[in-house]
């Protein structure tokens, strides 16, 4: 038993942290961290540790995003709660923009309710009521979440420590204020060249999607980075994710929040980056 | 030769005693048009006892199913007023229930071609159906499925409401209390009045009409679940208020 029995430490963290940190700079997949760190605690860790690296490297906060809030993909990972990570600036693609190949390693996108907030959550616990007061809209969003983890062979620690798969995201144009909309019973369809490959509705995230931002807000406070007025959240999928294509274009419509669209590049022509075209006379 | 009305009998007696049947084709060819003229037999037989057609559901409208059952085209089956379930639903007289969420159409006039569908649609509301396969084990193949009245059992409709856009309606299934399934009406074929022009066009194809006063299921915005007894269910469409029923 004691051979099998980890310990928390610093330097499993450190080691999980870059591996993680690896894949990133690389743009190749890495093993699983699992074997390095132990627990949710250990893997939030690691996923802080990554984080201070990017901050350092010039990354700006802008927000979090919420995964895990379906009870399908819970039950697969076999947890009862969802995790988080933090989103960038850089992670931001406007409406409609194309995502270059490789710029997302191993995508998978889903729609979601996304909420910017107007005031800080520094409660211990916060109500429904302190989250309203604090959202100053929503949009509707399509999340293009991605996996240092080579084939997504991810366990709880596995994405909790790789910034909870993160990836880039996309924000509808017109803001939405809560009280002109039904988060829970909101229809979801994303779609690709006009056949639907997703639906869904508010209900299917944590039974309503402010309940996962609620989870958020006091999580946070207990890791000691509450949540901070203009911060973004995407709280969580409202279908089943779909695996994009080179050349697909997905179109999210979430009812009551408006539609948002995302692009995926064509593969890159197969010839060294660094040998110049010739140029035309 | 198939036994058109040997075969209906069958499936009529399986319904009757909720009795399943080992699958037709297990034992006889059966093509998709013969397979209509099985579940034509079959309706007939309920007419003959004097049951009255009241509309038609549609099957295989979500592409996660077509492709399941290999098939790129709808089917349906025929309503009649023995299956309209009230608040109660007497789930002994069935062999294997599931029920799933729905949107109804309320045709207000006669419709004999897709191109009379959209304007006669006199209203919309949120509703469910109960299926309930005749054969062993709920497993068909496409014509079995077409024969047994596409298992076509009970439904129920919510409130109608106006005719509005429903392409993207937040479907909700709950059973007692609890929510079981989530979806959007997109999932009927990117919005269900497509499935109701292609009810019409099957109308059409069948040479009969839809008739003012008929409901048309237009397909499930998620799969089914089984309905055990005592199970009370409530389906929830965005702006479509709600239905529920009780398995007794």
């Amino acid at each position: 038993m004691t051979e099998t029995t980890r310990t928390i430490t610093a330097d499993g963290v450190q080691a999980a942290a870059d591996r993680i940190l690896g894949a990133h700079a690389s743009g190749t997949p890495c093993a699983p961290v699992r074997d390095l760190i132990d627990g949710a605690d250990a893997a939030y860790a690691v996923q802080r540790r990554v984080a201070e690296v990017w901050l350092a490297g010039g990354r700006r906060l802008v927000g979090h995003k919420i995964g895990l809030t379906s009870r399908a993909v819970q039950r697969q990972l076999g947890v009862d709660t969802p995790d988080c990570g933090a989103l960038f600036a850089d992670m931001a693609v406007p409406d409609g923009a194309e995502i270059p190949a490789g710029a997302v390693l191993q995508p998978r996108a889903e729609a979601e309710v996304a909420l910017v907030l107007d005031r800080d959550l520094t409660h211990e616990r916060h109500t429904v009521a302190d989250l309203i007061r604090a959202t100053a809209f929503a949009l509707p969003a399509i999340e293009v979440a991605g996996s240092r983890i080579r084939d997504w062979d991810i366990t709880l620690v596995d994405t909790v420590a790789d910034n909870a798969s993160s990836g880039v995201y996309v924000l509808g144009n017109r803001p939405v204020r809560l009280a002109d909309v039904d988060l829970r019973m909101c229809g979801m369809v994303l779609e690709r060249r006009g056949e639907q490959v997703s639906t869904g509705t508010g209900a299917a995230c944590l039974g309503h999607p402010l309940n996962a931002a609620l989870w958020l807000a006091d999580h946070l406070v207990a890791q000691g980075t509450p949540l901070r007025a203009g911060d973004t959240v995407l709280t969580g999928a409202l279908g089943p994710m779909v695996v994009p294509a080179p050349g697909d274009v997905l179109e999210a419509r979430i009812d009551g929040l408006g539609d948002v669209r995302v692009a995926f590049a064509e593969e890159p022509a197969d010839e060294p980056a660094e040998e110049p075209a010739e140029e035309a006379p | 030769m198939t036994d058109v009305n040997a075969l209906a009998a069958a499936l009529d007696a399986a319904e009757r005693d909720a009795r399943p049947i080992p699958r037709l084709t297990d034992a006889a060819d059966l093509d998709v048009p013969t397979a209509y003229a099985v579940q034509h037999a079959v309706i007939e037989r309920r007419r003959a006892r004097g049951e009255r057609l009241v509309g038609v559901k549609m099957g295989f409208t979500s592409r996660a199913k077509m492709v399941q059952m290999g098939v790129d085209d709808v089917i349906w089956g025929l309503l009649t007023d023995a299956m309209p379930a009230g608040p109660d639903v007497d789930v002994s007289r069935l062999i294997h229930p599931r029920i799933e969420p729905e949107i109804a159409f309320l045709i207000g006039r006669e419709v004999r071609s897709p191109a009379d569908a959209d304007a006669a649609i006199d209203g919309v509301a949120v509703g469910f159906e109960i299926l309930d396969s005749r054969y062993d084990g709920f497993s068909f193949t496409l014509a079995d499925v077409i024969a047994d009245n596409a298992s076509a059992a009970r439904f129920g409709v919510g409130p109608w409401r106006r005719p509005r856009d429903v392409s993207n309606v937040g479907l909700l299934m709950e059973i007692d209390g609890r929510p079981v399934q989530t979806g959007s009406s997109a999932a009927i074929l990117g919005d269900p009045v497509r499935s109701l022009r292609a009810a019409a066009r099957l109308a059409a194809a069948a040479g009969i009409a839809l008739e003012p006063g008929w409901v048309v299921l237009a397909g499930a915005a998620t799969a089914a679940v089984p309905l055990p007894k005592g199970a009370h269910v409530r389906v929830t469409g965005a702006g479509l208020g709600s239905v529920e029923v009780t398995a007794r």
